[in-house]
C-alpha cells in the first residue's frame, strides 16, 4: 500500500470498516511509515475533539413534549377538515333524515355525557367547580371502570399534565402536577395499569414532584415491585430526582442485590457510587466477584476502585 | 444511564400490543391500515432515537419539537405506500435525515438567523450527565467549553450534505454503506463526502492543542 492509498482509506480504518486484506495491508504500510503514522495520529487528535460535542440524550420533558405535540397533529390528522365539513356540503337531499337524526342524537348524547363527566374533569382555573371537586380516590377510578390511560402528556407552554383515562367513559382530567388530585391519579396509574409504556411515561411526568411523599412512595414501589424493567429503570432515574435517605439507600442496595435485571443493577451501582458510604461498599465487593452478569462485576470493580481513590484523596 | 445498561434494560413494549411480541412487519400493517394504536408503538420505538439524532443535528431545543414532529406527520402521511423493501427503521431515518437535511439548508439560506449557543447552566431539555472526571479543573472545564464552541462552529460551517453524513457516520455510528442507503446514493459517495467534511474541519480545528 502506498501512502496514497492509505490517506485513501484513513478513514475507514478510524472507523472500523477496512477489514481483511485491505486492513493487514494498511497496518503494515503504517509499521514501516513515519509520516503515515502521523497522519493517523493527527486524525485521532481530531477525533478527540469531536469528542467534546457528544450526542447528549435527550430529557423526558423533551420526549413528553414531543410526544404530546405530535398526539395533538395526529388527531387533527386523523380527522381532517373535509371530515368535519362533508355533512355540509352534500347538502339536504345527499343526507336522509334518518342520518341527520342518528346524528343530532348523538350530539345530545355526547353533550349529556361530557356534562355528567365535569366533575372529573380537574382544571386549573377560577371556575368552583374545581375546588369543590372531591378528591378522586382509588374506589373513584375503579367505579370509572377504567381499563387504561390511552394519553399522557404535558402541554409546552403551562406544563400543565393531561391524562386520559379509557373505559366504559373516556375522562380526560388535566392539571398542574401540584393538584394532588392529578397526582393521585398519576400514582394510582404508576402501580395499576397494564401498559408499561404509560407508567414509565408517568414515572417521567412525576419526576418533578419527587418530594412529594405519595409520589415519592409510588417511585420506590415501582422500583421494586413492577415487572417491567425498563419501568424499573424510569422509577430510578426519578426516585433519584427526590433527596437521597437511608429509605432511598436502601431501595437502591435491594434493587443491587435482588433485581433480576442487569440494567438496573448497573443504574443501581451508578446512584449507589454517587452516595456512597461504610455499608455500600462490601455489597460492591461482593457483587464485584458473585454477580451473574460480567458488565456488572466490571461496573461494581470500577465503582470501589472510585471510591477507595476518593477517600484517599480526603 | 448509559447505552450499555439501556441495552441490557432490553426493550420498552406498550399497549395493549404487547402481550404477544408483536413483530413490526405486523404493526406497520395494522398502522397502514388506520390503526392508530398500532402507529403510536411504531413511534414509541424509535421517537427517543430521532429525538436524539434531530437535536444533535439542529442544535436547538427550540427547533427540535417541530422537526420531530415533522417527520412523524410525514412517516404517518406516507405509510399507506411504504412497500416493505427496506426495514420500517431504515425509511424512517430516511425521512428523519432528509427532514434535518431541509432544516439545515433552510438555516444556511437565513444566515442571520442564529442557532443559540449551547446552554452551559443545564438545559432542561438535555439528560445532564455529572461530569466526574475528577481531573476537570475550572481552567480545563473553561477549556472543554471553548473546544466545544469551536467544534459546533466548525461543524455549522459544513455544508447540509456534508454535516448529516459526518453526523450520521461519526456521531450515530451508522456504516457509510447504510448512510449511502439513507440518502439515495452510494457508498463510495457517502465515504466522499465523509472526507471533504473531515478535511474541513481539520482545516478549522487543526489548532486546538
Amino acid at each position: 500500500m502506498t501512502c496514497k492509498e492509505l490517506e485513501d482509506n484513513l478513514l475507514l480504518y478510524l472507523y472500523g470498516e477496512l477489514e481483511g486484506e485491505s486492513r493487514l495491508a494498511f497496518e503494515a504500510h503504517l509499521g514501516e511509515c513515519a509520516r503515515c503514522q502521523a497522519s493517523l495520529a493527527e486524525s485521532r487528535r481530531l477525533h478527540q475533539l469531536l469528542g467534546e460535542h457528544p450526542v447528549r440524550e435527550p430529557s423526558p420533558a423533551l420526549v413528553l413534549q414531543c410526544r404530546f405535540k405530535l398526539d395533538e397533529a395526529l388527531d387533527q390528522e386523523q380527522l381532517g377538515w373535509r371530515g368535519l365539513l362533508r355533512p355540509w356540503t352534500l347538502g339536504p337531499r345527499a343526507f336522509p333524515a334518518a342520518r341527520a337524526a342518528t346524528l343530532l342524537a348523538l350530539l345530545v348524547f355526547g353533550f349529556g355525557l361530557g356534562w355528567s363527566l365535569r366533575p372529573f374533569a380537574a382544571r386549573i382555573g377560577p371556575e368552583p367547580a374545581m375546588h369543590n371537586a372531591a378528591a378522586l380516590t382509588g374506589a373513584d377510578l375503579d367505579n370509572l371502570r377504567i381499563s387504561g390511560v390511552s394519553r399522557l402528556g404535558s402541554d409546552p407552554a403551562t406544563g400543565d399534565v393531561r391524562v386520559r383515562l379509557d373505559g366504559e367513559r373516556q375522562v380526560t382530567l388535566e392539571g398542574s402536577l401540584d393538584d394532588p388530585r392529578i397526582q393521585q391519579v398519576l400514582v394510582y396509574a404508576v402501580k395499576s395499569y397494564d401498559n408499561p409504556g404509560i407508567r414509565r411515561d408517568t414515572l417521567d411526568a412525576l419526576r418533578a414532584r419527587s418530594e412529594k411523599p405519595p409520589v415519592r412512595a409510588a417511585m420506590v414501589y415501582a422500583m421494586r415491585h413492577d415487572p417491567n424493567a425498563g419501568v424499573r429503570l424510569a422509577a430510578i432515574e426519578a426516585v433519584q430526582a427526590a433527596a437521597w435517605d437511608s429509605e432511598v439507600r436502601q431501595v437502591f442496595l435491594e434493587a443491587l442485590e435482588r433485581d433480576s435485571n442487569p440494567g438496573v443493577r448497573v443504574a443501581s451501582i451508578d446512584a449507589l457510587s454517587r452516595h456512597a458510604d461504610e455499608e455500600v461498599l462490601p455489597v460492591l465487593e461482593r457483587l464485584a466477584v458473585d454477580d451473574p452478569n460480567a458488565y456488572v462485576r466490571i461496573k461494581c470493580a470500577g465503582a470501589i476502585r472510585r471510591l477507595v481513590e476518593d477517600e484517599s484523596a480526603r | 444511564m448509559d447505552g450499555a445498561c439501556l441495552e441490557l434494560a432490553g426493550s420498552r413494549e406498550t399497549g395493549g400490543l404487547e402481550r404477544a411480541a408483536v413483530d413490526e412487519t405486523t404493526l406497520v400493517r395494522l398502522a397502514q391500515r388506520g390503526d392508530r394504536a398500532a402507529f403510536d408503538l411504531l413511534v414509541r420505538r424509535y421517537d427517543r432515537n430521532v429525538l436524539r439524532l434531530v437535536l444533535h443535528v439542529v442544535r436547538s431545543a427550540e427547533d427540535a419539537p417541530d422537526v420531530f414532529q415533522e417527520i412523524f406527520l410525514k412517516v404517518y402521511r406516507a405509510l399507506p405506500r411504504f412497500n416493505f423493501k427496506a426495514s420500517f427503521y431504515t425509511w424512517l431515518h430516511r425521512v428523519a435525515v432528509n427532514a434535518c437535511l431541509d432544516h439545515l439548508r433552510r438555516q444556511q439560506a437565513r444566515p442571520e438567523v442564529q442557532a443559540p449557543a449551547d446552554d452551559e447552566s443545564g438545559s432542561e431539555y438535555f439528560h445532564e450527565v455529572a461530569d466526574d472526571r475528577p481531573s476537570l479543573n475550572p481552567m480545563q472545564a473553561l477549556r472543554a467549553r471553548e473546544i466545544r464552541g469551536r467544534v459546533e462552529a466548525a461543524l455549522a460551517r459544513l455544508n447540509p450534505r456534508e454535516r448529516m453524513v459526518f453526523e450520521l457516520r461519526h456521531y450515530q455510528g451508522l456504516k457509510l454503506s447504510a448512510i449511502g442507503a439513507l440518502l439515495g446514493s452510494s457508498e463510495e459517495t457517502a465515504k466522499n463526502c465523509l472526507f471533504r467534511a473531515t478535511q474541513k474541519l481539520r482545516g478549522e480545528l487543526g489548532d486546538l492543542r
